[in-house]
């Protein structure tokens, strides 16, 4: 199980801190320029390398780049430095339920979520009925989405994106949906992602969970990476260091 | 070329985006798909009262048609405006409305903008057909003419598309464009020979004679208008059935595809940065 994953070499994400933003064109002109500002480095100079198979978290205060560093592995950012590299089918999954249509049926908008998550209509055809039994939406499948209760529209949201059945699985802070059952459901269903051999990159700032679920944590501080390695020392060191902080 | 390959193996995304357009526009409304119509219906009732009765603006007959029916002859230039005017507003819209969409999941970003297209064209062909039956009850010998109708569609589809690319990502950039472009819109209509003939301007155009003691007449820069010769070849081929005048004909595919090239150029550059410009 030495293959790589995903592999993070010497990245790096700049955002702009602009002191003057001029987004209309008036003041563009009148100002003369778009915008003042200096640049920010979110992420500076990490890298990693996650091992196939294995389970990946990612820790840190808010605002030590985390949420940035996922949003680069999903593709969603570039990076300004460095290069990403990933073997197989990543699928990111940072909020659940967007693109749902209102005004569509639960159905409905299992094939549409499931094709703007990159399945093909075939796969998600194939998969429909797990999909609807994991989200328990059961008899309102064909109602509209805005009738549901917003843990309904979280667990089918959820649910979809669970059975991308990518190789690498991205996640954010979403493993808190739906109620305690529903919680237990999705734990059982990443036990199972492992044991088929699939990765998992996760961001949590529930220390237990990621204790429990990661082989290997990466802790972050203001876009460094400070520590790398097996999931009890590094979270260990990290909350030490949290303490020091508090006292 | 990487992008239509991009494109290509988007298409089921494409085709579901464009559904979800398509199905949620008419829901919970008794007439569904019949709104369509009664937007281009309205115009074309407020311009045949103002311009066929009270102005009395009198195109020619259509030849060798023979239709003589100032409503007909509104509609064969109407209907491809408001398409156009459509897919301009919409697409330009389609990144910033989709914006959560945008910065939580990856997927192919021109989608959202091609699928406008596709939604507001099949409002469009659903209009178009109902104008073809109407036109055919009323004598016009439009049937061998419908290949070369959809060519000329599709080149409509094709420049409308290249300049709501444009669009979309000016207005990431700047929200004025969205306000900005609502005005040139209204402008641009009444810069195009859709409720009147162009041979009135050609009349005034005579009589003025060189602009300013050059050879360069007022006719001369309304061609400059890409919207003419489309309106033009709309209106020869459903209208007057005939062939096209082929000048205009080869100036609707030069203009469509200068401006497909350049919108997904544009499109491209830009779209690696759209999360974070949202």
């Amino acid at each position: 199980m030495s293959e790589v994953a995903v592999s993070v070499e010497n990245v790096g994400k700049k955002f702009r801190l602009y002191h003057e933003r001029n987004q209309s064109l008036k003041a563009a002109i009148m100002r003369r320029r778009v915008s003042v500002h200096e640049d920010f480095w979110a992420l500076n100079d990490v890298s990693f390398a996650v091992p196939a198979g294995t389970t990946f978290g990612l820790i840190g205060s808010n605002g030590s780049g985390k949420s940035t560093l996922l949003k680069c592995l999903s593709k969603i950012y570039y990076p300004d430095r460095g290069t990403i590299t990933h073997n197989g089918r990543l699928a990111g999954l940072l909020e659940v339920g967007s693109g749902f249509h209102p005004e569509l049926s639960g159905r409905e908008n299992i094939f549409l979520n499931g094709s703007i998550l990159g399945m093909a209509k075939k796969e998600v055809a194939a998969k429909f009925d797990e999909i609807v039994e994991f989200s328990g939406v059961g008899q309102f499948i064909d109602q509209p989405v805005k009738n549901y209760s917003s843990g309904m529209y979280v667990r089918l949201g959820f649910s979809i994106a669970i059975n991308v059945n990518p190789d690498i699985l991205v996640v954010d802070e979403v493993l808190a949906v739906g109620d305690t059952d529903f919680q237990e459901k999705c734990r059982q269903k990443f036990i199972d992602l492992k044991t088929a051999g699939k990765t998992v990159i996760l961001v949590s700032h529930s220390m237990g969970q990621v204790r429990e679920m990661c082989d290997q944590v990466a802790w972050l501080n203001n876009g460094d990476l400070v520590a790398i390695g097996d999931s009890g020392p590094t979270i260990d060191k990290y909350l030490r260091s949290l303490d020091g902080v508090s006292e | 070329m990487s992008i239509l390959k991009e494109i290509l193996s988007s298409r089921e995304l494409l085709l579901n985006l464009t559904l979800r357009e398509i199905k949620g526009q008419y829901k919970r409304t008794v007439f569904g798909q019949l709104w369509s119509l009664v937007n281009p219906l309205a115009s074309m009732l407020v311009y045949t009262i103002v311009f066929a009765f009270i102005i009395r603006v009198q195109p020619d007959p259509g030849k060798p048609s023979g239709l003589n029916i100032f409503v007909l002859w509104l509609l064969c230039a109407l209907l491809p405006w408001t398409f156009f005017a459509t897919v301009l507003n919409k697409g330009m819209a389609s990144l910033v409305t989709n914006a959560g969409l945008v910065q939580k999941v990856y997927f192919s970003r021109i989608t959202l903008p091609l699928s406008t297209v596709g939604s507001v064209g099949f409002n469009w062909l659903f209009e178009m057909a109902v104008l073809l039956i109407v036109l055919m009850l009323c004598g016009a010998f439009v049937l061998p003419w419908i290949p070369l109708l959809i060519v000329q569609m599709i080149l409509l589809a094709a420049f409308a598309t290249g300049l709501a690319l444009l669009l979309s990502i000016a207005n990431v950039h700047f929200r004025d464009t969205q306000y900005f472009v609502t005005i040139l819109l209204q402008i641009w209509m009444y810069l195009t020979p859709i409720i009147y003939p162009i041979n009135l301007v050609e009349a005034q155009s005579g009589s003025t004679g060189g602009l300013l003691g050059t050879n360069i007449t007022v006719l001369d820069i309304y061609n400059l208008n890409p919207m003419v010769p489309f309106v033009n070849v709309f209106r020869q081929l459903l209208y007057d059935n005939r062939w096209p005048n082929p000048a205009d004909f080869l100036l609707c595919v030069v203009w469509s595809i200068a401006a497909l090239v350049v919108g997904l150029w544009v499109f491209r550059r830009s779209e690696k940065k759209l999360a974070e410009l949202l």
